[in-house]
C-alpha cells in the first residue's frame, strides 16, 4: 500500500493536489495530502468522520487558507480565491447541500449560472428540470420547503448550471433514506457516463462510494493512506476491514 | 518562556496585593492633593465605570446586549432624587430602594430579552433608552411641579471628621464613589467565579447546550438583567448625590452608547475591563474637551470648533484596530509574554457531568 | 373620516423616509449581520454635502444626486477600509467601529459646515406653498411635499426591488444574505458584494435624509438622531433581513406615529401627547409585535444549532 496517489488509467490528471495542507486556526487539519482525478472519471474519497474530507473540499474550492500544490488542467489555483475557481469550471456541492433556502427553486439554479453570462441559462435550467422532474413541479417553491432528497438535487443542479468540468459532492448522501441515496448515485453515474463529467466524491458509506468509482483515495487524520482503483481497494484487506466491515 | 503563576498560589497572592495597595495609595494621594473639580471628576468617571461595570455582566458574560441601561442609571437617580426630595427619605435608604426599582425594571425588561436575540434586543432596549427621557419629563413633572428635580446633598457623617463644606463634601463624594466602584467589582467578580458565573457564560456561549446541561435559561437570563439593572442603579443614585439638579436630558441614549464605549474600549467579558474602560474614556474625552480647542496645528476647520468629539470619534475607531479586544484584553496579551496566571483546576462542577452526547443530531431522514 | 385620511397620508409621507432609511439598514444587515449605528449621521453628512452643493449654486435636486453619489463611495470606502478589516479582529470591533462613526460624522458635521448646530436653511423639493395641496374627500387635504416625497420614495424602493429581484447583483446580494458560504461556492465575489451593499446603504440614507431636510425646510445636527431611531424601529418591526419587512414598518410606524400624534389632540383639544409619546406607543407596539414574532413581521427565523 503507497501513499504515493497512482492514477486508475495513467491520463494526464485534470485535478493534481500535491502536499496540500490545511486547517482552521492554529490547528492543522490536513497533512500534505496527494491526490489526483483525472478528465472524465469518478474519484472517491473514503474516510470516517473528522478525518478531514470537508476540509479537504474546501481547500481545492478556496474556502479556507491552504499551503501546498493544485493545478486544475495544468494551471496553478493554490493561490486563487472561490469565484475564480469556480470560473477555472469546478464546483462544489457542500456539505449539508448548501441551497439557498430562502430563494425559489429556479432562482437557486439561477444563483448557480452566477459566473455564466449568456441567454442558453434559461435553456439549461429547462435541461436539468428535464432531468429532475422534480424540482420543475416546484421552481416557483422556496427551497427551504423542499425535502432532503429534493434538496440534494437541486444542490447538483445548481453546482451544474455553472457548467464545471469538476464537480465536487461533499457526502451526499449525509441524511438521506437508503433508496434515495441510491436514486443518486444512479444520477451521478449516468451524469459521468452520458456527459463525460469529471466527479469527486466524498464519502463515509464505502459500499455506495466503491460501486461507482474508478479510483479511490483512503483518508485518515488528514493525509491519504491508501489509493487505487476500486478494485483494488475492495480488496486490500486493511480497508475492506476498516470501511466495508467484512 | 513566560513565567508561570498558579492561581491563588503566595506567589500570586503577593502581587495581587501589591497591586490593590497600589490603587489604594493612588486614590489616597488624589484624594490628599487634589481640587475639588478633579476629586468631581474622578466621582464621575466612578460613576462611568459602575455602569459599565454592570453592562458587563450582562453583556460580557452573559451574552445579552442592552442600549437601555442609561435608563435605570436614570431612574435610580430619579427614585433617589425624588424621595428624598418629596418624600425627605434618608439618602441612604434611598440607594437600597432605588437599587430594588431597578432590580423591577430589570427582572421585566428581561422578560422580552427571553424572546429577542442580538440586535433584536440592541433595538428594543435602544427603544427604552428613548423613551425614558419623556416618560420621566411627562410624568414627573407633573407630580413634582417643578422643571427640574434636585439631586440630593448627602452630609458626611460625623466619624468621618469631615465638615460640610464644598470640598468636604466632595473629599466624602469621592471616597464614597470609590468604595461604590469597589463593592460593585466585587459583586460582579464573585458572580463571575462562582458557579453561576459558569452558567452565565455557558447561556452566553450556547444557550441550547447551557439548556441541555441542566441551566435554567429563563431564571439565568432574567435575573442577570436584574442584577445588571440593580447594579446600573447604584451608578445612577452616585449621579443623583452628585448633581445639584437632575435633568432627564443626562441620562439618554448617548450615556447608554457611553457605558458600551467604555466597556468595549477596556475589554467585554474581563473583570478589569470595564473598569479600565470607563477610565480611559472619561479622561480621554476630558483631555480632549479641554485641550484640543488650543491645538492650532490642526488643518483647515480642524484648529476650529468642537473638534474635540470628532477626534474622539476617530480615537475610537483607532483605538479598535490596535486593541480590537480592549485595553485589558492588549495588556493581558503583552503580558502573557511575561508570565501566566495558570487557573485553578475547578471543583467537581455539577454542571459538567451531563455530557453533551445525549443530545440525539437533529439530522432529518426525510425525503 | 377626513381627518384620519389626512393623518395616513401624512403619516405615510413621514413613514416612507423611515422606511428609506430602514431600507439602508437591511440592505446592510442582510449582507454582514451589522447594525449600522452611523446609518442616520453618515446620511446627515450627506444632507450637508447636498446643501454644500446647493448653496455653490448648483439646482437642488441636481445637489442632491451628486450627494447620493458621493456617500455611493464613502460607503464603500468605509467597508473596504474599516468594516471588512474590523470584521476579522473581534465580533465587537464593528459594534465599535460604527458607535466611533457615529460620533466623528456629527462631529464632522459640526465642523466642517457653519451654523449646522443650529440649522441651516434647506430648500424645497417640492411646490410647498400654503395653497399647495389636493382637496380629498372628507375635507380632508393632501399637501404636494407629502404627495411628492411618498411618490420619490415608492419610486426609489420599486428599483431597489427591480434590483434585488430582476438584476444579477440583485441575485448575488440575495445569495450572500441567504448563504454566505454557498454564495462563495457559486462564485459570488462575497467582498465586492458587501462593499456595494455599504455603498447602496449609504447613498440610499442620503436621499432620505434630503428628504427629512426637505420637509423640514432645515438640517441641523440633529436631524437625523430622531429618524434614525425611527428608522431602526422600523426595521426591527419588519425584520431586519427583510427589504419588504422594512418598507412594511416604516410605512406603519409612520401612520401610527401621525395617530397618535393628531387624534387625542383633536379629541380633548390638549397636547398631552405628543410626538415623543407617539414614539413611546410606536415602541410599545413593536415590542407586542416581536414578542409574538421575535424576528419581526417578515423577518426569517433561522434555526439555531447545538
Ligand atoms: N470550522 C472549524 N473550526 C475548527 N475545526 C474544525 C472546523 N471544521 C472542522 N474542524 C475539525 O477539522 C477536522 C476535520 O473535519 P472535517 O474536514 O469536517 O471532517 P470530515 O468531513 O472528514 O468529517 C475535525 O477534527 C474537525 O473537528
Ligand atoms: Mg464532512
Amino acid at each position: 500500500m503507497s501513499p504515493e496517489p497512482t492514477n486508475a488509467n495513467g491520463v494526464a490528471p485534470l485535478l493534481d493536489v500535491r502536499g496540500l495542507t490545511a486547517g482552521y486556526g492554529q490547528v492543522q487539519v490536513l497533512q500534505g495530502l496527494n491526490l489526483r482525478v483525472a478528465q472524465g472519471e469518478v474519484a472517491v474519497i473514503l474516510g470516517a468522520n473528522g478525518a478531514g474530507k470537508t476540509t479537504t473540499m474546501r481547500a481545492i474550492s478556496g474556502m479556507i487558507a491552504r499551503k501546498g500544490a493544485i493545478t486544475f488542467s495544468g494551471d496553478p489555483m493554490a493561490k486563487r480565491s472561490p469565484d475564480e475557481i469556480v470560473r477555472m469550471g469546478i464546483a462544489q456541492v457542500p456539505q449539508g447541500r448548501g441551497t439557498f433556502t430562502d430563494l425559489t427553486v429556479e432562482d437557486n439554479l439561477r444563483a448557480g449560472a452566477f459566473v455564466r453570462k449568456g441567454a442558453d441559462i434559461e435553456a439549461d435550467i429547462q435541461e436539468w428540470f428535464d432531468v429532475f422532474p422534480r424540482l420543475r413541479e416546484r421552481r416557483e417553491q422556496k427551497a427551504g420547503s423542499l425535502s432532503g432528497g429534493e434538496q440534494q438535487m437541486l444542490a447538483i443542479a445548481r453546482a451544474l448550471m455553472s457548467r464545471p468540468k469538476l464537480l465536487l459532492c461533499d457526502e451526499p448522501s449525509l441524511g438521506l433514506a437508503p433508496i434515495i441515496t441510491q436514486e443518486l448515485f444512479a444520477v451521478l453515474q449516468r451524469l459521468n457516463a452520458e456527459r463525460g463529467l469529471s466527479i469527486l466524491i466524498v464519502e463515509q458509506n464505502a459500499n455506495l462510494a466503491l460501486g461507482i468509482a474508478h479510483s479511490v483515495f483512503v483518508l485518515e487524520t488528514g493525509a491519504i493512506v491508501a489509493s487505487g482503483t476500486a478494485e483494488e481497494i475492495s480488496n486490500n484487506d486493511a480497508v475492506r476491514k476498516a470501511y466495508l466491515g467484512y | 518562556m513566560p513565567f508561570h503563576i498558579r492561581e491563588s498560589s503566595p506567589l500570586h497572592w503577593v502581587l495581587r496585593i501589591i497591586s490593590v495597595s497600589a490603587l489604594a495609595a493612588l486614590a489616597v494621594y488624589i484624594a490628599s492633593d487634589s481640587a475639588p473639580s478633579t476629586l468631581g471628576k474622578i466621582t464621575e468617571a466612578c460613576t462611568l465605570a459602575i455602569a459599565a461595570v454592570s453592562l458587563n455582566l450582562l453583556l460580557g458574560f452573559n451574552g445579552q446586549i442592552s442600549l437601555g441601561h442609561s435608563t435605570f442609571v436614570g431612574l435610580a437617580a430619579f427614585t433617589a432624587g425624588y424621595s428624598v426630595n418629596a418624600w425627605h427619605w434618608n439618602p441612604w435608604v434611598s440607594l437600597g430602594v432605588a437599587c430594588l426599582v431597578c432590580f423591577v425594571l430589570g427582572l421585566i425588561l428581561g422578560l422580552p430579552a427571553l424572546r429577542l436575540k442580538g440586535p433584536y434586543l440592541a433595538l428594543v432596549t435602544l427603544a427604552v433608552a428613548f423613551v425614558w427621557p419623556t416618560v420621566a419629563r411627562k410624568f414627573l413633572d407633573q407630580t413634582v411641579k417643578a422643571s427640574t428635580l434636585k439631586g440630593m446633598r448627602l452630609r458626611p457623617p460625623t466619624w468621618t471628621g469631615l465638615s460640610n463644606n464644598r470640598t468636604d463634601r466632595a473629599l466624602f463624594l469621592f471616597w464614597l464613589a470609590i468604595v461604590l466602584l469597589v463593592v460593585t467589582y466585587v459583586i460582579v467578580r464573585n458572580i463571575r467565579k462562582s458557579r453561576i458565573g459558569r452558567s452565565l457564560v455557558a447561556v452566553r456561549d450556547n444557550e441550547t447546550a447551557a439548556a441541555v446541561m441542566g441551566v435554567n435559561l429563563a431564571i439565568t437570563k432574567t435575573v442577570t438583567f436584574g442584577i445588571s439593572a440593580a447594579l446600573a442603579g447604584v451608578a445612577g443614585w452616585l449621579a443623583a448625590a452628585q448633581l445639584a439638579t437632575l435633568d432627564e436630558n443626562s441620562f439618554t441614549i448617548l450615556s447608554s452608547i457611553k457605558y458600551l464605549l467604555a466597556l468595549f474600549l477596556g475589554g467585554a467579558a474581563t473583570l478589569a475591563g470595564p473598569v479600565v474602560g470607563a477610565f480611559s474614556y472619561f479622561f480621554a474625552d476630558d483631555l480632549l474637551k479641554t485641550n484640543a480647542t488650543k491645538w492650532d496645528f490642526l488643518p483647515g476647520p480642524l484648529s476650529k470648533g468642537p473638534v474635540a468629539s470628532f477626534l474622539l470619534g476617530v480615537l475610537v475607531i483607532v483605538f479598535v484596530f490596535i486593541a480590537p479586544y480592549g485595553l485589558v484584553g492588549f495588556i493581558k496579551l503583552q503580558a502573557r509574554r511575561v508570565a501566566v496566571v495558570i487557573p485553578r483546576p475547578l471543583r467537581a462542577a455539577p454542571l459538567a457531568t451531563e455530557s453533551t452526547e445525549h443530545i440525539s443530531p437533529a439530522v432529518a431522514g426525510e425525503i | 373620516m377626513g381627518h384620519l385620511l389626512q393623518y395616513v397620508l401624512n403619516g405615510l409621507a413621514r413613514g416612507s423616509i423611515y422606511s428609506l432609511i430602514a431600507l439602508g439598514l437591511v440592505v446592510i444587515y442582510r449582507g454582514t449581520g451589522h447594525l449600522n449605528f452611523a446609518q442616520g449621521e453618515m446620511a446627515l453628512f450627506a444632507t450637508f454635502g447636498a446643501w454644500w452643493i446647493n448653496d455653490h449654486g448648483v439646482p437642488l435636486w441636481l445637489a442632491i444626486m451628486i450627494a447620493a453619489g458621493g456617500a455611493f463611495v464613502v460607503g464603500g470606502v468605509i467597508e473596504f477600509g474599516l468594516i471588512r478589516p474590523a470584521g476579522k479582529k473581534s465580533p465587537f470591533a464593528v459594534v465599535v467601529i460604527t458607535i466611533g462613526l457615529f460620533q466623528a460624522f456629527n462631529s464632522l458635521s459640526g465642523l466642517l459646515f457653519k451654523g449646522a448646530a443650529t440649522g441651516l436653511p434647506f430648500g424645497t423639493l417640492f411646490p410647498n406653498k400654503p395653497t399647495d395641496f389636493f382637496r380629498l374627500p372628507g375635507g380632508a387635504i393632501w399637501r404636494y411635499e407629502y404627495v411628492g416625497v411618498l411618490v420619490t420614495v415608492l419610486v426609489i424602493t420599486a428599483l431597489l426591488f427591480l434590483l434585488f429581484q430582476k438584476t444579477k447583483v440583485g441575485l448575488a446580494m440575495r445569495m450572500v444574505a441567504n448563504n454566505p458560504d454557498s454564495a462563495k461556492l457559486a462564485g459570488v465575489p462575497t467582498n465586492k458584494i458587501l462593499m456595494l451593499s455599504w455603498a447602496l446603504s449609504a447613498s440610499i440614507g442620503a436621499i432620505g435624509g434630503c428628504l427629512v431636510a426637505g420637509i423640514n425646510a432645515n438640517v441641523n445636527l440633529g436631524t437625523m438622531f430622531g429618524v434614525f431611531l425611527l428608522a431602526s424601529a422600523a426595521a426591527t418591526l419588519g425584520g431586519l433581513d427583510s427589504p419588504l419587512g422594512a418598507v412594511v414598518g416604516g410605512l406603519s410606524l409612520g401612520v401610527i406615529e401621525s395617530l397618535v400624534t393628531n387624534y387625542p389632540k383633536s379629541w380633548w383639544g390638549s397636547t398631552y401627547i405628543g410626538a415623543d409619546t407617539a414614539i413611546a406607543v410606536a415602541f410599545l407596539i413593536i415590542l407586542v409585535v416581536l414578542l409574538v414574532r421575535p424576528s419581526g413581521l417578515f423577518g426569517s427565523t433561522r434555526v439555531e444549532r447545538v
